[in-house]
């Protein structure tokens, strides 16, 4: 069902070979149809790139037609499909930016690679309270777009688990479908290969080694229309998406922090350079001219209502609530986890609760 | 000459008794000790030899033997010297005029002939009691645990000759007078509510936790009172029983680490360190089986200060008497069972550095490093513990602030009301003391939750990602909450405020 094209450029991507590499054998000819059919020709050329021993593999994997056939049927037992690059399915704006992967692996609805799609990336170390803010961020554009993020554990994680409930979501990995990364999300990423899609540029028995983060952090930032990034050090992997994302001409969108948070120091210097500051979904939607129709308005009772605006003014611990309400401590519990649950405030850890609407 | 004198042998809290049967017989002085003797028996031969003529008797040249009936079981411990010594007197006829048959010796004897206390005199004479034995001579320095024992007589002895004297009618020793128990008026307390500065949330929890005997979980970083708070816990439960002060010092009694007092009045508080095994914890020992930790720490508090440091065996280990109440430790000689009903209060960090969620520390733990610090306690036992708070770190002003701290004895007598209200609902259902002793079927009849309750339920499972076993624990803490409230049902507020003790469950996300 593939067209000579495509079964090409599988064939080219099959080999281990280096990102470079295979761009140089893919400019060798036309096509890497050309390349396959008459590889006989370019065997020299292609061997001084890759080296003999790769390239008589090359050749001898074209010389055996069922090789490559059984080679998909493994996938296709496995749940995996190839879109390559000349694929109809491939997503147009991943095509369009420098180095584009040449075949994408997915698992799960691969349909998501249509429609529009818009990236919420953040770091390992992201504060409770901005998880919960990016589930939300999530949950509610997801109405509007397909949420690309990553895999690892904080802000990634919060961002598909706000938009898991939907389906509507990719997690774009840095390793082959046969590992598992970190190992705390092997639910989350089961659950995504079940409702939404998992991506990776990789085939399936490659590991996950540090170097690929960075080269997986383009395609987040090339197949979306816009990045959110929720937290980040200085020197951080959201850091690379958003400069990467600004480069290939997409919006991106920062949550600010205040002065020396570290985990937010990212977040600032972007916004300083590009990015738009951004504390609530309108700021979001705007950009791409979307008409938000605000949730219903939730009601709270006066006790509710008093806990949840002196959490406004800051997160606070609950004797700090029980003074700035003047409601007894005892009774703090009961009405923040009814606010808990109403999504209004969550708890920061050691008895401190913040606002988060 | 053949002798017949009763003692007793231990095995578990049980007691059981022993003939100490000595025949003298003219030939080649000997002295054999049959009847499954260990080394600690075998060498009573020696102290009951000096001693004997440390008193002035004579411990005779010729052929002795000395068995000691039931002749199957295996006799431990130094409990017997005074009997074989009293023994080999009657056989010797150094007792003219003693009747020595209803009576049960007990006691280790030392080379001067003084008597030295033995470890389990408490349960040895309850068991005796109940088998209808009615008088008994002890060591003096077990003269206190012996006397709260009514309907029998006890004689107190220092030493042999006193024992000696007694028998042959020269000077009486006088019975033990039976003694008052008096709970724990006038006792000082070394810990209070009142010397733990702010901590408003753990002190609620505590008071709920004990309210209702339900298990606590303090998280916090270190230094923040995690310890102290939990020492607290003692001071604020219902004073023990006579009856429930007895099951108690018969566990210390038998692990012979009952002090001075004779009776254990304050309730107990045990603290293992992490390092402990399986059998410390469980009871157990090669020899004599012991209680371990969880025994000792019936009736009162097993503190297990820094939970995830501990084996892991050891803590599932807990699982099961957490449910039942006993222990039974099964071993090739017998199975033995103690009474291990006690509150578990555990504490732990909330994360490897222990900074997590503190204002003015930065926590310096990746994720992964969190979840598996977390994930050393097992979600079985973390689902036996109902409440779980956060304690929080406290800052320098408040620990000099000047503030009044309600004292253990006001939060005691709160406590004391919800227990009264629990023992007056569950007057006649067997083994339901406390609101977490409640199964299935006492919860449909005492915690009715109104639809408006359910609501909140289905929420926090599906906002808070609660696990679905924890729902009856939730209800259960709710129903404390409404008890220490004073509400005849169980209202939205009180089911909120359990939720919030669910903390670490979300946590755990």
């Amino acid at each position: 069902m593939n067209t000579e094209e495509e079964r090409a450029e599988i064939w080219l991507d099959s080999f281990k070979i280096e990102y470079g590499k295979k761009m140089r054998l893919y400019e060798l000819a036309s096509s890497p149809r050309i390349l396959a059919e008459r590889f006989s020709c370019y065997y020299e050329k292609a061997a001084a790139i890759v080296g003999e021993k790769t390239a008589r593999k090359m050749a001898d994997a074209l010389r055996d037609s069922d090789d490559l056939a059984k080679l998909a049927e493994t996938y296709k037992r496995k749940g995996i499909t190839l879109v390559p690059y000349s694929s109809s399915l491939y997503p147009e704006d991943l095509r369009q930016i420098p180095e584009p992967p040449l075949v994408l692996y997915c698992k799960g609805d691969i349909n998501l690679l249509r429609g529009r799609k818009f990236a919420i990336v953040g770091s390992r170390r992201t504060a409770q309270p901005i998880m919960k803010i990016t589930e939300r961020f999530a949950e509610e554009l997801s109405k509007h777009f397909i949420i690309v993020s990553g895999m690892a554990e904080g802000g990634d994680t919060a961002a598909i688990q706000g938009a898991l409930p939907s389906g509507r979501v990719i997690s774009v990995l840095a390793y082959g479908f046969n590992y598992v990364y970190p190992e705390c999300n092997r639910r989350l990423l089961e659950r995504v290969a079940e409702k939404g899609l998992l991506i990776s540029e990789y085939p399936p028995d490659t590991e996950p080694r540090a170097y690929l983060f960075p080269e997986r952090n383009r395609i987040i930032a090339g197949i979306c229309d816009g990045v959110l990034v929720v937290s980040g050090g200085e020197k951080s992997g959201t850091r690379i998406t958003a400069d990467l994302a600004v480069q290939y001409g997409r919006d991106v969108f920062a949550f600010p922090y205040s002065v020396g948070t570290a985990s937010g120091a990212g977040c600032n210097a972007i916004i300083k350079e590009y990015a738009k500051l951004t504390d609530n979904l309108v700021d979001i939607t705007d950009a791409f001219g979307i008409n938000l129709t605000e949730t219903d308005e939730i009601s709270l009772t006066p006790a509710e209502r008093a806990v949840y605006e002196a959490l406004r003014e800051g997160e606070a611990h609950l004797m700090e609530i029980s003074e700035r309400t003047g409601l007894k401590v005892h009774e703090l519990p009961a009405i923040l986890t009814l606010l808990e649950m109403k999504n209004m405030v969550v708890s920061c850890g050691g008895n401190k609760y913040a606002a988060i609407r | 000459m053949l002798s017949k004198v009763t003692s007793f042998s231990l095995a578990g809290l049980e007691g059981i008794p022993v003939e100490v049967e000595t025949d003298i017989n003219n030939g080649l002085p000997a002295y054999d000790l049959v009847g499954l003797p260990d080394a600690a028996v075998k060498e009573s031969r020696e102290r009951v030899r000096s001693a004997l003529k440390n008193s002035g008797r004579k411990f005779p040249v010729q052929k002795i033997t000395v068995n000691l009936a039931p002749a199957d079981l295996k006799k431990e411990g130094s409990y017997f010297d005074l009997a074989i010594a009293v023994g080999i007197l009657k056989a010797t006829e150094q007792l003219p005029g003693a009747d020595i048959a209803e009576i049960v010796f007990l006691g280790e004897l030392a080379l001067s002939g003084a008597l030295r206390p033995v470890a389990g005199i408490l349960p040895l004479l309850i068991s005796a009691k109940a088998k209808g034995y009615k008088t008994f001579i002890v060591p003096a320095a077990n003269a206190k645990e012996a006397s709260y024992i009514a309907g029998i007589t006890t004689y107190a002895a220092e030493n042999l000759q006193q024992v000696i004297a007694h028998l042959t009618n020269e000077t009486r020793m006088s019975a033990l007078t039976v003694c008052e128990y008096t709970g724990t008026e006038g006792e000082p307390c070394r810990y209070d509510m009142a010397f733990v500065k702010g901590q408003p949330v753990a002190k609620r929890a505590l008071e709920i936790a004990v309210g209702g005997g339900h298990n606590l979980l303090l998280v916090g970083p270190p230094g923040t009172g995690k310890t102290m708070l939990a020492r607290c816990i003692p001071t604020i439960m219902p004073d023990m029983t006579f009856e429930e002060a007895l099951e108690v010092t018969k566990i210390h009694s038998v692990a012979g680490v009952l002090g001075g007092e004779g009776i254990v009045r304050v309730r107990p508080f045990r603290s293992p360190h992490h390092t402990a095994t399986t059998v410390s914890m469980c009871g157990g020992g090669n020899r004599i089986v012991k209680p371990g930790e969880i025994s000792l720490a019936h009736g009162g508090v097993l503190f297990l200060d820094e939970m995830p440091e501990y084996h892991r065996s050891t803590l599932e280990a807990l699982r099961q008497p957490l449910e039942d109440g006993v222990i039974t430790v099964t071993r090739s000689g017998g199975a033995y069972t103690f009474p291990a009903n006690f509150m578990l209060c555990a504490s732990m960090n909330p994360c490897p550095c222990g900074n997590y969620g503190s204002s003015d520390k930065i926590c310096t733990c990746t994720p992964a490093a969190i979840h598996k610090y977390r994930s050393r306690v097992s979600g079985p036992l973390l689902d036996r513990i109902d409440i779980q708070v956060e304690v929080d770190s406290v800052k320098y002003e408040d620990l000099v602030s000047e503030g009044r701290e309600e004292s253990s004895a006001d939060v005691k007598k709160r406590v004391e009301r919800v227990r009264a209200i629990q023992r007056q609902r569950f007057a006649g259902i067997e083994g339901v003391h406390t609101n977490a002793d409640m199964g299935e079927r006492e919860m449909r009849m005492f915690c009715a939750l109104s639809r408006e309750c359910e609501n909140i339920l289905k929420m926090s499972f599906e906002r808070l990602k609660l696990s679905a076993r924890a729902r009856s624990r939730l209800i259960k803490v709710a129903r404390t909450i409404a008890d220490l409230a004073g509400e005849e049902r169980i209202r939205p507020e009180h089911l909120l405020e359990a939720v919030s003790y669910r903390n670490y469950d979300s946590m755990n996300g």
